[in-house]
């Protein structure tokens, strides 16, 4: 029998849980709503789910600490997507920091949820990353540069910000995320169509080209990415997971 | 001639406290040498009555060879006794008091004849013969006691005091409505407040209490405003959220599309309008060193991402203090409003000669009349040309890139460009 997702849907607004339940079915997905923190712990206990879309802002624990919950125990590996009405870069930056895969701001159409659902689905199932970001460890470290994880910049030795585009950042973090591994063109396509997927469509060797500009790596002698004649390319120096710091 | 008031606080109080104490110092002081003139006149003439009776008595007793011997002993600062006729003069015009006391003293015994000697200083001599018929004359020179030479140095010194009292007063009086004049330019009840000191004399801890007052009632309506923005906008994402998600469900229709819309622009508003409390209410952003050509190079390739016609000119090399998030947002918003009336935009980066940096957001769109060009920024206000729903915004992009373009200490001005279209001018402190 072929494999049906089950998304598990928490949010306070019955209505809102059941419209994205019911959208989410009807588009083939299998699909379990409750209200708040407390159901969905007893009804993870007896069904594992394949991902959670958290709402943020809820009665009683909220999506953060549901979240950072989850991310402690033994559903660490479900990839979790948060839905938050909170209009902040900061704000919706802070529930990828808690560990979240995703997030959708509210007010959200069904489609672009749907569109996020299975976008997650597929890179955490291609490769699973080797590092965890956490909240306390954000900054990866890798050659002279920092990658702040939660403002999504890099950072100089003297701590000057150099800032990514949204693509830039999401292929070095699939980069960080799988250090001295070879990735192809797919794969990294595939990761890297995180959030924009249907707008996203530059060639990956224009977007590492840019990304070795952006670390000022002579693109001749690379030192960070290295090119793999006829199979892709790997990110060639050991990345570390440094504890918070400005 | 009309004479100038002084402009400054300052100099009219010090003017007037002055002139006070000089005038108020002037008077005591003749008033003081008037008395003092009155007395001395008194003492002298009452020792001038008996001295003169005295002596004129003693020369009329005295042996005509021994009077000479004794002109010595009789003679005083002020007059002195001549045994003869005297010098010839004028006869006296008006009767000094001198003269009176001489003949209250022995004018009844002896007949007077006064004359009158002109001169620089005043100068006579009366005249009367003793009881043998030999003649005296009692030589006048009136004067007063003159002035002790410490007393202009004395004056000098109280006007040199008067002077250092009347800076301290005015001084003391104008420092705090200097310091309370700085707070409210430097009042920004966006950033932490900056309280005034409030010791110091009754009335100033009172204006510093008030205006600390003040600050802080400012910010709490800033607070009250943002909250009640935020408030709405939250509170109305809910059913918002719920009508995108019922919409849907609808089968396709023009309905749908137009419902679609509507909830689109809702939405937007919504937004707009809690980044447009935050904006002004909002410094919670901390500054940091950040590369300006990686970061304009970013924003620049997100729109490229999305299929945008954005194009970035120019490079600086310069690292720059400032809110990221703030700037990014100002550059966002501008250039959402180039394409949306233009459909693609420009960005040119220069530093300026005097130090400091332009960003400048280009279109080739139909500009901005050049009598609304001020207007625009204002929150909600919209060009006539945007105000049909199918351009029209929320009328607070523009207002937002403006209040965040100050609160990182820049500066945004909108112009014309030469062949049509905007220019949005953001500059930044080097």
């Amino acid at each position: 029998m072929e494999h049906v997702d089950h998304i598990l849907i928490v949010d306070d607004d019955r209505e809102i849980r059941e419209l994205v339940g019911n959208y989410l079915k009807k588009n083939g997905l299998r699909t379990t709503v409750v209200a708040d923190g407390r159901q969905m712990r007893s009804f993870l206990e007896t069904t594992p789910v394949d991902l959670i879309v958290l709402d943020i802002m809820m009665p009683g624990d909220d999506g953060l600490v549901l979240c950072r919950e989850l991310r402690a125990g033994k559903h660490k590996a479900t990839p979790v997507l948060m839905l938050t009405a909170r209009n902040d870069e900061t704000d919706r930056i802070i529930g990828l920091e808690m560990g979240a895969d995703d997030y959708l701001v509210k007010p959200f159409a069904a489609r672009e949820l749907l569109a996020r659902i299975n976008a997650v689905l597929r890179r955490t199932r291609m490769l699973p990353p080797n590092l965890v970001v956490t909240e306390s460890g954000r900054l990866l470290a890798f050659g002279r540069w920092r990658l702040d994880t939660s403002a999504r910049h890099l950072l100089d030795e003297d701590g000057t910000m150099v800032a990514l585009s949204g693509a830039e950042y999401r292929l070095l973090r699939v980069f960080l995320d799988h250090p001295q591994r070879v990735l192809n063109r797919d794969q990294l396509l595939n990761l890297t169509q995180g959030r924009d997927a249907d707008l996203f469509d530059r060639s990956i060797d224009l977007l590492v080209s840019r990304l070795r500009q952006r670390l000022l790596d002579d693109a001749r002698e690379p030192a960070y990415i290295k090119t793999v004649r006829s199979e892709g390319y790997v990110f060639s120096l050991p990345v570390e997971v440094l504890g918070a710091s400005s | 001639m009309k004479l100038q008031w002084p402009r400054t606080l300052a100099s009219r109080l010090s003017l007037i406290f002055l002139i006070g104490l000089i005038l108020a110092q002037a008077l005591s002081f003749g008033a003081q040498y008037y008395e003092r003139y009155e007395s001395a006149k008194d003492t002298m003439l009452g020792n001038l009555e008996t001295d003169v009776s005295t002596s004129i008595a003693i020369l009329n007793r005295l042996p005509a060879p021994e009077r000479a011997g004794w002109l010595q002993q009789l003679e005083r600062r002020n007059y002195g006794y001549l045994l003869n006729e005297g010098s010839p003069g004028t006869a006296m015009g008006d009767t000094p008091i001198a003269v009176t006391s001489i003949q209250d003293a022995i004018g009844k015994d002896y007949p007077l004849t006064v004359t009158d000697l002109p001169g620089p200083q005043k100068h006579f001599q009366v005249h009367l013969k003793l009881a043998d018929g030999s003649p005296v004359t009692i030589d006048v020179r009136p004067a007063m006691v003159p002035l002790s030479p410490w007393l202009p140095i004395v004056l000098l010194g109280q006007l040199a005091l008067m002077l250092a009292c009347t800076w301290l007063a005015v001084r003391i009086a104008i420092r705090p409505l200097t310091r309370l004049a700085l707070a409210s330019e430097t009042l920004d009840p966006n950033t932490h407040a900056v309280l005034l000191d409030e010791t110091g004399p009754t009335e100033v801890a009172h204006a510093a209490r008030a205006f600390n007052a003040m600050q802080a009632r400012i910010a709490a309506y800033l607070k009250e405003r943002m909250q009640l923005l935020a408030a709405i906008s939250h509170d109305l994402q809910t059913p918002i959220t719920r009508m995108k998600l019922r919409a849907e469900f609808m089968d396709d229709s023009t309905e749908k599309d137009k419902l679609w819309n509507d909830l689109g622009e809702m939405e937007h508003l919504v937004r707009e309008g809690v980044a447009y409390a935050r904006s002004i209410h909002g410094a919670t952003e901390e500054a940091r060193r950040t590369d300006l050509d990686s970061f304009l190079d970013s924003l620049v390739f997100d729109y490229q991402d999305m299929g945008k016609d954005v194009q970035l000119n120019g490079k600086t090399s310069a690292v720059i203090d400032t809110r990221p998030h703030a700037l990014r947002r100002v550059l966002v918003n501008l250039t959402d409003n180039a394409l949306k009336f233009a459909g693609a935009a420009e960005l040119q980066v220069q530093t300026l000669a005097g130090g400091g940096l332009s960003i400048k957001v280009l279109d080739r769109g139909p500009g901005i009349a050049e009598d609304e060009l001020a207007q625009v920024m204002e929150p909600f206000y919209r060009v006539e040309s945007s105000r049909n729903r199918s351009t029209g915004g929320t009328g607070l992009g523009l207002a937002i890139a403006q209040q965040l373009a100050l609160a990182i200490g820049g500066a945004l001005t909108l112009s014309n460009r030469e062949g049509g279209g905007l220019c949005a001018d953001l500059r930044l402190p080097g």
